[in-house]
């Protein structure tokens, strides 16, 4: 489904990544893990089609496409989606309202007619229970005031509603309490499906007891070191990033 | 006819404006003429004026205009209403003549003349530029609110001021006078017909007795060639609450003045503002919060949307005088351009003159945030759809503020479609 070759891409001029590859095959749940600043973040605003994120050399290509030339509404509606580490505030736009005009938007892309009302409110209804969220929270502004639990649910609800083929999970576990953190992942897990793959970005290991990766792969300065299974994950969480060869020594200190 | 870059035409066609049986207003209306003589049609020379170019307002002619029918289609409400047709009372669409409370100004001459000229004129500035003295000296109409104690002025009062004469001018001059403990709400709208071209030149003045309660709207949607130049002047006294929304979403070039003054202890003042330019429109928003006494509070809050060539102009000035301690004020300008070519000038003037009081001031001009754009994007919005969207919540957070259901509800659809192309039936 997603074939990275190569990539090296900048933000804003700065090179973050440095000859990254990935391939993720529908069905599949593959986590990033990494240290700080290695470029997870970067990897899932790239595929998703950030401005200001530039693809130096390298392809991504999605559905045997290349998508670099695509803009992020595009690839959304190819089915792509970011759920975001730190989602955005946007007052007097409802969540309903976004995501009425998203679900439309999509349809009509993909040439298939507006979603009933009806229709619309019988599947928000479905999926917010899904992610335990109130009626009422559908009505608010998009992300206005939730809290940092509420703002990823929201994401995971909103990822729900666009169905899409390609979920990338950038560091959804930030900011989560416990309880917070079983009901998004219990999200995720339902929305795992053969036909869906998912790049579970984060830092520490204990989302991955939740949502269980079929790979997991180490991002440092710019490239995929070291990949393996969900026992590799389990590794870095006790014995940190020092031991994997290829990591810069100064990589492994700060981790 | 009147060209308007001749000061001295104005004031010869003076003498042909209809005297009023009132003489104390003959008097009044002959001294702002000699002011406007002195001080004659403002320019870019004076301060006030620097960035707003007058010349394609004093280019044209004007004429008083005589009563016509109403030719413009109006929203309807249930809302009691009074409709002025350039600047004339339609008696055939005002529904609200037979509501207590609610009179026009040449019939409040006759009825409670002394009432009348002891507010009229009070609230006024003491520096006031040309077009306010035009606006005294050919006063001819206008609606008057006055509200005696403990009472109430019950249902909403909409009041149209539409004009569809081309090259006419309006000179329409309001009041409101709420006695102690009373409440009111008033929503002053201004129409236009279609490309007309006019000058509407609106003073509206305020008086808030002790805890009084008025909100007051004004909604300027005049035509796209139009000229508006208007003034809301506020008296305070102790514990009132005034609310004053100033909405301009049309017209050529547009001024509006906002003025308060804050004369007795426990006033609150609420100024909410939003603009909404394109094409070649210039719109001022002159505010001015005088905290005369201690105690008070105003909170101002001005949104600015400008796209294409429109330009804006905000200046808000506080006032804190040596007494006026523990005074609580907070201004905020937003200015969001949305083309290259729009042009915002802000200027908050804040002068303090007592030692022990909060005042805050914020003032932003930029454009939609990148990050809340990608986060549309990103969920399959298209760009002209995510702007539309973020453009529209940042109006929506004045909007926000309005309390009357009814414009509340209009006012969003008219934004809506202005700018959600499609996405209406969104919001």
């Amino acid at each position: 489904m997603l074939v990275v070759k190569d990539l090296h891409a900048s933000v804003f001029g700065t090179p973050i990544l440095k000859g990254l590859n990935l391939e993720v095959k529908a069905g599949e749940v593959h986590a990033i893990m990494g240290p700080n600043g290695a470029g997870k973040s970067t990897l899932s605003n790239v595929i998703a089609g950030r401005d200001g994120y530039e693809i130096t050399s390298g392809s991504i290509e999605y559905q045997g496409k290349d998508i670099t030339e695509l803009e992020a509404e595009e690839r959304a509606c190819e089915g792509i989606f970011l759920a975001f580490q730190y989602p955005v505030e946007i007052p007097g736009v409802s969540n309903m309202a976004m995501l009425k005009a998203a679900v439309n938007s999509i349809r009509k892309y993909n040439e298939q007619s507006e979603i009933s009302a009806g229709d619309f409110l019988k599947l928000i209804r479905e999926k917010a229970a899904l992610v335990e969220m109130k009626q009422e929270f559908l009505k608010r502004s998009v992300n206005e005031g939730f809290s940092g639990g509420e703002k990823k649910r929201n994401e995971i609800l909103q990822m729900a509603m666009l169905e899409p083929k390609l979920a990338l999970l950038d560091e959804t576990d930030s900011g989560l309490d416990i309880d917070a953190l079983k009901i998004v992942s219990h999200g995720v897990n339902a929305l795992r499906s053969p036909e869906r793959a998912m790049v579970v970005v984060t830092h520490y290991q204990r989302l991955l007891d939740h949502i269980v990766p079929d790979f997991v792969h180490v991002l440092a300065d710019g490239k995929i070191v070291k990949s393996g299974d969900k026992e590799l994950a389990l590794k870095l969480e006790a014995e940190g990033y020092g031991w994997i060869e290829g990591l810069s020594e100064d990589i492994a200190e700060a981790s | 006819m009147i060209a308007a870059d001749q000061t001295q035409s104005w004031i010869d066609q003076h003498s042909a404006v209809v005297s009023i049986e009132a003489d104390w207003l003959n008097t009044a209306r002959e001294k702002a003429l000699s002011h406007f003589e002195e001080v004659g049609l403002p320019g870019i020379r004076d301060e006030q004026w620097r960035y707003t170019n007058l010349r394609a307002l004093k280019s044209h002619n004007y004429s008083v205009a005589e009563s016509r029918e109403l030719l413009v289609e109006l929203p309807t409400s249930d809302n009691p209403r009074l409709v002025f047709v350039d600047g004339i009372l339609n008696t055939e669409h005002s529904t609200a003549l037979n509501v207590d409370g609610v009179s026009t100004l040449s019939s409040a001459l006759k009825t409670h003349n002394s009432l009348v000229e002891a507010h009229f004129g009070q609230a006024l500035p003491k520096e006031q530029h040309g077009f306010t003295a035009l606006n005294t000296a050919y006063a001819q109409d206008g609606f008057v609110v006055q509200i005696g104690n403990n009472a109430n002025l019950v249902d909403v009062l909409e009041v149209f001021f539409v004009s569809q004469s081309p090259e006419t001018v309006s000179h329409t001059r309001n009041l409101i006078i709420c006695a102690a403990n009373t409440k009111c709400t008033v929503v002053e709208r201004h129409i236009g017909n279609a490309d007309a071209i006019y000058l509407s030149n609106s003073v509206t003045e305020i008086f808030a007795n002790d805890n009084a309660h008025v909100d007051h709207y004004k909604i300027q949607q005049e035509s796209d060639e139009a000229f508006h130049i208007g003034g809301v002047f506020i008296n305070q006294q102790s514990s009132s609450n005034v609310k004053s929304h100033s909405i301009a979403l049309s017209g050529l070039v547009t001024r509006n003045d906002v003025n308060t003054n804050l004369l007795g202890e426990g006033a609150h003042m609420e100024m909410n503002g939003l603009v909404l330019g394109s094409g070649r429109q210039h719109i001022d928003n002159h505010t001015e919060v005088n905290h005369v006494v201690p105690n008070c509070t105003s909170d101002e809050y001005y949104k600015t949307i400008l796209d294409d060539k429109s330009r804006s102009v905000f200046r808000g000035r506080i006032i804190v005088a040596e007494d006026a301690q523990l005074t609580n004020a907070d201004q905020q300008n937003n200015n969001l351009l949305l083309s290259r070519h729009a042009e915002s000038d802000s200027k908050p003037q804040l002068e303090i003159y007592a030692d022990d009081v909060k005042c805050s001031h914020g003032c932003t001009v930029g454009q939609l945030d990148a990050s809340s754009l990608f986060y549309l994007k990103s969920r399959g919005i298209d760009a002209e759809s995510a702007r539309g969207l973020l453009t529209f919540a940042f109006a929506n957070e004045v909007i926000d503020r309005i309390q009357v259901d009814s414009v509340k509800s209009e006012l969003t659809k008219i934004i809506a479609g202005e700018l959600l192309s499609g996405l209406e039936d969104l919001v």
